[in-house]
């Protein structure tokens, strides 16, 4: 279990991580949300005593990390996958890991042989590939058996397959009882492979929840499509709903569920031709809840992109 | 479940310090530039000899002279020191390795321990094998020098431990700068370009303080009897640790307090 409590970091003025509080349980396959530069990075170095928070704490299993015996039988951790000295073969960097933490070296081979790497076990890691680097990166992870485990980033650099398989590989360490934290900045990548999912923006804590409670509470719009656009407008905004035109026959209602939106309409006495609830997507949930956390900076280069 | 022990960390330390290609190299260049360049300069020695003036033939010291390699090879382990940790941090995988091994103090001493252990044999098997080859060459036209005299097999386990002593050198700048390029131009700076500034100032100023200079030193330890204006091999020993340690504990500090 990781527990961090008003873990505040400050780099000079800037605040990176700002007074966050949260749990991620065992069993689950928790996602650590945020745009880029949320500090989701910074939050997970703090975490494994790699940086030194400026106020609060982070624990796993109720120690600090550096306070723990043999840190890699209790914490695996895949940061930088290209983190490796180059010139190293993955097997030695293996083996440096394993010996250091007393870990026997047959645990070695079962971990390249896991993740497909034995072939080029014996390679210096300057040739790697990204997702082979991340597949070296999680047999390192794993090399301890360690009950809890963080990802950072993970998707990044694998192609759709191993995408596919590092999905499959979360659930199933969920499923083992570990505690697994995977951070993203892909609202998209958490809704298929995460259970519960902590949203930050600029360092902030700003919601937490499972991937169904979290679209529910987002706003749904109503499509609805009917003879007089003009006047169901009216009505409709006179019941505090807010009312945007699609084009000459449709409106896109938001504020009102689609059946009061079909009784409005009846009682006012106009024909619906079409009524479509639209359900948030967790893309749009995400934006809508990290929108107010973006810098200004950030939200210009969105627009510079599209 | 056992925990993490010193000894632990010492084992992971020496399988990632072998396990590359520029510690090998680094001690390649080593014996190369320590034994091939002293086998060179004695030599010129041997071949010029006869042309030397009387007063110089007078204070010829073969000791010194067949070890003078090792005045080049001090920068090659240097730089092996110096990316024994720099490495980690260009790379980034100083935070792999401090995530197996949290407490950094044990982390430093490791470190320290192999590049002691390693760096003083590959430099006393060095400095012995062109010593014992210089006087080889000088055997029949120059004054050579012997192990069994306490003072010459002295001079000569020095000058490993002054090439040992400046890997540890390396090792603490490194953990000071983090950079190799930064790191590789002090060390290079302290050790050619002090001596040059040194050469810049006024006549007593030179005669006061550039004894102290980490070369001096060096030459000092090396030498069976100190030349006149410099320490005698015990104190310029003594100089030199104690500046190491000077850095040696500012890095260790620094890695303590600061975020990987």
């Amino acid at each position: 279990m990781l527990k961090v409590e008003h873990l505040t970091k400050q780099y000079g003025s800037t605040t990176a991580v700002d007074d966050l509080n949260f749990e991620v349980k065992s069993g689950v396959v928790t996602g650590f949300l945020g745009p880029n530069g949320s500090g989701k990075s910074t939050t997970m170095r703090i975490i494994l005593g790699l940086d030194h928070p400026s106020k609060g704490r982070a624990t796993v299993n109720g120690q600090n990390y550096a306070d723990l015996k043999s840190p890699l039988r209790e914490v695996g951790a895949l940061l930088d996958a290209k983190a490796v000295h180059p010139g190293r073969t993955a097997r030695n960097h293996l083996r440096s890991l394993a010996t250091s933490n007393q870990i026997k070296l047959s645990r070695v081979d079962e971990v390249l042989e896991f993740t497909g790497i034995t072939s080029v076990a014996n390679k210096r890691v300057g040739g790697f590939s990204l997702g082979m680097s991340q597949r070296l990166g999680i047999a390192a992870a794993l090399l301890g058996d360690p009950a809890v485990l963080l990802f950072d980033e993970p998707v990044n650099g694998l192609d759709p397959e191993g995408i596919r398989w590092i999905r499959e590989f979360f659930r199933s360490l969920a499923a083992e009882g570990r505690t697994v934290f995977v951070s993203s900045h892909l609202m998209s990548e958490m809704a298929v492979s995460a259970d519960q999912i902590i949203v930050i923006g600029r360092g902030k804590f700003i919601t937490q929840g499972s991937v169904d409670d979290l679209t529910k509470t987002a706003q749904g719009s109503v499509l609805v499509r009917t003879s007089d656009p003009t006047l169901l407008q009216q009505v409709l905004l006179s019941h505090g709903a807010q009312v945007q035109a699609t084009n000459e026959s449709m409106l896109t209602v938001s504020g009102l569920s689609s059946d009061e939106v079909g009784k409005i309409a009846f009682a006012s006495g106009l024909t619906l031709y079409e009524l479509t609830p639209q359900r948030a997507s967790l893309e749009e949930v995400f934006m809508d809840l990290t929108a107010d956390s973006l810098d200004f900076a950030h939200r210009q280069q969105a627009a510079a992109d599209e | 479940m056992s925990d993490n022990t010193l000894s632990s960390t010492v084992k992971a330390e020496w399988i990632k310090f072998h396990t590359v290609r520029s510690t090998i190299l680094g001690v390649a260049v080593t014996f190369v530039l320590t034994i091939g360049l002293g086998a060179l300069i004695t030599w010129t020695v041997r071949s010029h000899y006869h042309e030397m003036n009387p007063l110089r033939k007078i204070t010829f010291d073969p000791v010194s002279t067949s070890l003078g390699g090792t005045l080049f090879a001090q920068f090659a382990i240097g730089v092996i020191g110096v990316l024994f940790i720099t490495s980690e941090y260009s790379s980034g995988s100083i935070r792999t390795t401090l995530a197996a091994v949290p407490n950094r103090l044990r982390l430093a001493v490791s470190k320290l321990i192999i590049l002691i252990a390693s760096m003083f044999v590959i430099s006393e098997i060095a400095v012995f094998i062109t010593f014992l080859l210089g006087q080889s060459i000088f055997s029949g036209v120059v004054p050579t020098a012997s192990l069994s005299s306490g003072s010459v097999l002295r001079s000569v386990i020095l000058a490993g431990v002054y090439l040992t002593l400046l890997a540890v050198f390396g090792y603490s700048l490194g953990l000071i700068l983090r950079q190799s390029a930064a790191c590789i131009s002090v060390f290079t700076s302290i050790l050619l370009i002090l001596p040059i500034v040194m050469f810049l100032l006024p006549q007593s100023w030179q005669t006061s303080y550039s004894k102290y200079e980490p070369s001096a030193l060096g030459q000092a330890m090396m030498s069976p009897t100190p030349a006149s204006n410099s320490f005698g091999s015990a104190t310029a020993s003594l100089i030199l640790i104690s500046y190491v340690i000077v850095f040696l504990g500012v890095g260790v500090t620094l890695l303590q307090r600061r975020d990987a």
